[in-house]
């Protein structure tokens, strides 16, 4: 057995290709770039792509409010307060502030002060609580009865050690016709001061909603959903439509027209149409259970197998045992793709319909054992690996271990793969949790999860349709037979020759999607099929300004513009990227 | 090939498709969280109706659940599905009250007409800006145009009809929305509807001054509706021409947001297409003629180039439906975007299903119609 210090060598040669490659992809970036930057539009795409990426990421530090905070809370104090509605862009109403104190409840109570902060209550969503500021009054601006007539403003005055409470004079107390007053000030909010503007633009440019919401606020927030959205989606359905494309690709044929025939079904209905009614079908769905999962993730797992397979046998210097194991497989394919069809249909019906359709009764042992059987199998299928099955004896097996895992040369693992491999993990980990008799996936499987999963249903077969005709084409070039001959293993020729040279469409629709759904999701959203009410959600926002938009027309404009620009900037990075990998601009 | 064999070739195609059209359709309403059968009892579903043969009782419920065959396999059902299907029965609707053959009967020319009207806009607009682009190629106008090409499809559909209202169909004093009249003040469209207000009266649930055995399709419908109909109109509608102009300029707005957002990918694939074409021998041929240079690109480079955008068509019409869903919502037209809409928030799924097959139907059937016209265009992909 080796130990540490045997392998230096080692070490020191995979640390040294490491850094080749990457010095290698670092002067292919330098060039790209140079390339990228020829086009002025792209590099406005890049820009603005970035800078919403910034944007998200920063929108806690730029936001002047949090979008939830509402002054128009049902409780307290604050009941029957005024926050500006539909306040407009740099208008001065922004910081101003209605309130109403009920006289009659001060005598009783012998209230001296009325002070114009409520607690801060702090909460993720609207149904922790809203956000609250503290307010520090600045002016009094007027003082009304409760019949509308003015009262001078003297007779309260703010208290000169705390600016956030009020001192309402005896006057006020003595007079006992009067039961309520209304006050107006202009409150010092500090939120509402954006520091990277210069003093005296201390408004919201943006205006206010309906709810007296800072909209420049909500608008920032937004970019974190519709990006979240976007990339989710687009980088799913990419996983989703390269295993079936390649499948498709690889196989040609009959499977290739069976998967193609499927893809025309799912382009047969328009996208949007389709969304919706998935969405729709969904909304009992509370959380992502293990059937649920499975039924999706079994038919994209055994296209991978069979394909995996299907590329093993193609190789002419061939494991036997493997063969005879995986073998069956290729052979059964008829009945294996009548099983895809079967579960990428009928999988997709709740774990009810499962046990309904096997006639199993419906338990939660029934459940778990099934998902504890398919996980095995699941696992089963995956370890069926070439070298598994070499050596799958038990004798010796501490030294194999100790083989197999060459602790020697750490680096040597630090592939695409093995990266690819632990983030798949983490974010399973993340993501998944237990309620009482499930395995949940997915916890809190709510709207938004909704429709990306719709947009992943209605979007892969396009690239699915994009990576066969790359598979295709780049199948029967002269590099691939050349590789094959010199006996490369499979995984070589897919993950070095054929995916290497298949990929730069589907970077260019890749990034062009995430574009497509960021539109797609805000016009689910905007039909109310997307975020909750209340969400900052740019669709959203935009729908809930539409009985107000002829006379506030600033509530749609900029959420609308913000949707336009975020997906104005990924289709221009899109195009740059295609103009980058044009084989013609490689000079 | 001759012709007729690659159109049968062509339906036979078709075959596969349609039965998996339906499989989807039936696998997503059977995710429907919502029981038909308690649906159709409401709150009677504890009532008794009748006992089986052992004595036991059967409630409202199971006896739904036996009528509508939930009871049997899926397999089963899906054929009972497939043959309601055939014999046009779609189910009835919860929130018209109506089978949803006739709602869909009655919203399908909507979305059509409007879908077709887009795009002619498109068309023209995206052909000509993508040749004008491909002869001027890198120069200003070229650069402009297909940043608006992008722009345009970058473009939220649903924000781009809220504009477009906003600078053509409201006033610009503040009291607001214009008369629905072009010309009569300031030069405004109308704000939304299908047609004027004072020419809607309720019918079947949808306000439509047109009789119910037109085409559905009312520019069509105006030139029919006869002279009597039209005396009891008000008077700024007493011609069809009138009738005509009134439709118009209420599709003029959704059509045009519909319309300019589908034309920035078609400038795209003309531009593409003519710029390709450009480079080949023939149109060498054709300037060493001595042709003049707009001859060359108008006669012998157009025409081989528009050839592939022949092709787009189809999944034009179906972009177009898609997006009449969002257009038809803002403008409230009664078509079928919005009758899906509308469906969704009262769960009434068999309406979503009717829309879902019935844009299916027309967009399998206007790709057919495309692809027989590319064979008929272009001999060579009969050759495949």
């Amino acid at each position: 057995m080796r130990g540490w210090d045997e392998g230096e060598e080692d070490r020191k040669e995979s640390l040294k290709r490491l850094t080749e490659a990457i010095s290698q992809s670092g002067s292919d970036i330098w060039r790209s770039w140079r390339i990228y930057r020829r086009s002025l539009l792209a590099v406005v795409g890049l820009m603005l792509v970035l800078s919403v990426v910034t944007v998200s990421i920063f929108a806690s530090d730029i936001a002047v409010e949090h979008p939830y905070r509402n002054l128009q809370d049902t409780q307290d104090l604050w009941t029957r307060d005024y926050e500006p509605r539909r306040a407009h862009p740099f208008s001065e109403e922004c910081d101003w502030h209605e309130q109403s104190i009920s006289l009659t409840q001060h005598r009783r109570d012998e209230i001296v002060t009325v002070v114009a902060v409520s607690d801060n209550k702090v909460g993720e969503s609207i149904a922790d609580g809203y956000y609250r500021d503290t307010l520090s009054v600045i002016e009094l601006l007027s003082l009304k009865d409760n019949k509308g007539y003015d009262l001078n403003t003297s007779l309260i005055s703010i208290d000169p050690n705390n600016s956030s409470i009020l001192v309402l004079s005896e006057e006020l107390y003595d007079n006992m016709s009067l039961t309520t007053i209304w006050l107006t000030y202009e409150f010092d909010n500090e939120a509402m001061h954006l520091w990277w503007m210069p003093d005296g633009y201390d408004v919201c440019i943006f205006g206010t909603n309906n709810d007296g919401q800072d909209m420049f606020s909500k608008v920032l927030y937004g970019s974190r959903v519709s990006l979240r959205i976007g990339i989710t989606v687009a980088l799913l359905t990419v996983t989703i439509g390269t295993i079936v494309g390649s499948v498709a690709g690889y196989f040609g044929g009959r499977v290739d027209e069976v998967i193609m025939r499927i893809c025309d079904v799912f382009f047969a209905i328009p996208g949007l149409i389709l969304a919706m009614a998935f969405v729709t079908a969904m909304s009992a769905i509370t959380s992502l259970t293990m059937p649920l999962w499975l039924g999706i993730l079994i038919p994209i797992l055994f296209l991978a197998v069979v394909s995996r397979t299907y590329l093993t046998s193609t190789i002419p210097q061939e494991n036997q045992l493997s063969n005879q194991v995986m073998g069956s497989l290729v052979r059964n394919r008829n009945i294996f793709l009548g099983l895809l069809v079967f579960f990428f249909f009928v999988g997709l019906i709740p774990g009810v319909s499962w046990s309904e359709l096997f006639g199993i009764s419906e338990s939660r042992e029934w459940r778990l054992s099934a998902a504890i059987g398919i996980i095995l199998l699941l696992g089963l299928i995956g370890l069926a690996d070439k070298r598994f099955i070499e050596k799958s004896s038990f004798d010796g097996a501490e030294e194999r271990v100790s083989k197999s895992l060459d602790w020697t040369n750490p680096w040597k693992y630090l592939t695409l793969r093995t990266v690819a491999v632990f983030v798949a993990a983490f974010v399973l980990f993340r993501w998944s949790g237990s309620t009482d008799d499930e395995i949940v996936v997915i916890e809190n499987f709510g709207r938004l999860w909704k429709i990306q999963a719709a947009l992943i249903f209605t979007g892969w077969p396009g690239y699915a349709r994009l990576i066969r005709g790359q598979v295709l084409y780049v199948k029967e070039m002269t590099f691939v037979e050349a590789a094959k001959s010199v006996g490369a293993p499979p995984g070589r020729i897919m993950f070095r020759h054929i995916l290497p040279n298949a990929w730069a469409p589907l970077l260019v629709a890749f990034t062009l999607d995430i574009g497509g759904t960021i539109l797609s999701a805000s016009g689910l959203s905007f039909i109310g099929l997307g975020a909750a009410p209340g969400t900052a959600e740019w669709g959203l926002l935009v729908s809930d300004s539409r009985q107000f938009f002829v006379f506030d027309p600033h509530l749609m404009l900029f959420p609308g513009l913000a949707i336009a620009v975020t997906t104005l900037g990924f289709n221009l990075l899109g195009d740059g990227i295609r103009d980058v990998l044009d084989p013609k601009n490689r000079r | 090939m001759k012709l007729h064999m690659f159109v049968v070739r062509r339906l036979i195609l078709l075959v596969p498709v349609i039965v998996g059209v339906t499989i989807l359709t039936f696998t997503i309403s059977h995710l429907i969280p919502a029981d038909a059968a308690a649906a159709q009892c409401g709150d009677k579903c504890g009532i008794v109706v009748g006992y089986t043969d052992d004595g036991d009782p059967i409630t409202a419920y199971e006896a739904n659940r036996e009528r509508l065959g939930m009871n049997e396999p899926l397999i089963i059902q899906f054929g009972l599905y497939v043959t309601h299907l055939y014999e046009g029965d779609w189910g009835e609707s919860s929130t018209y009250h109506r089978p949803v053959a006739d709602v869909v009967k009655d919203a399908a020319p909507i979305t059509l007409e409007m879908a077709f009207l887009a795009l002619f806009i498109a068309y023209p607009l995206g052909i000509i800006l993508g040749i004008i682009s491909a002869v001027r190629q890198d120069r200003m106008f070229d650069h402009i145009s297909r940043f608006f090409a992008i722009a345009f499809v970058s473009l939220p559909i649903f924000w781009f009809a809220m504009v477009l209202q906003l600078v053509f169909a409201t006033g610009t004093e503040s009291s607001g929305i214009c008369d629905p009249l072009f010309g009569t003040s300031g030069g405004c469209f109308p704000i939304y509807g299908r047609h004027d207000p004072s020419l809607t009266y309720p019918v079947d649930g949808f306000a439509s001054f047109y009789p119910v055995g037109g085409t559905g399709f009312h520019l069509i419908d105006s030139w029919f509706v006869t002279d009597a109909e039209l005396t009891t109109l008000p008077a700024e509608f007493g011609s069809n021409w009138l009738l005509f102009k009134d439709t118009l300029l209420h599709l003029a707005l959704p059509c045009a947001a519909l319309g300019i957002a589908s034309s920035g990918s078609l400038l795209r694939y003309m531009r593409a297409s003519l710029l390709e074409v450009l480079h080949e021998d023939y149109v060498r041929t054709a300037r060493a003629k001595g042709l003049s240079e707009s001859k060359v690109v108008i006669v012998h480079a157009c025409r081989n180039a528009l050839v592939p955008i022949v092709t787009i068509l189809g999944f034009s019409i179906g972009g177009a439906i898609g997006g009449a869903v969002l257009t038809e919502t803002i403008f409230a037209f009664n078509g079928m975007g919005r009758v899906a809409v509308k469906s969704i928030q009262y769960l009434d799924f068999p309406v979503i299903m009717g829309v879902t097959l019935i844009t299916a139907a027309i967009f399998l059937l206007s790709n057919l119609i495309v692809d027989i016209l590319y064979a008929v265009i272009d001999p060579r992909v009969r050759l495949e």
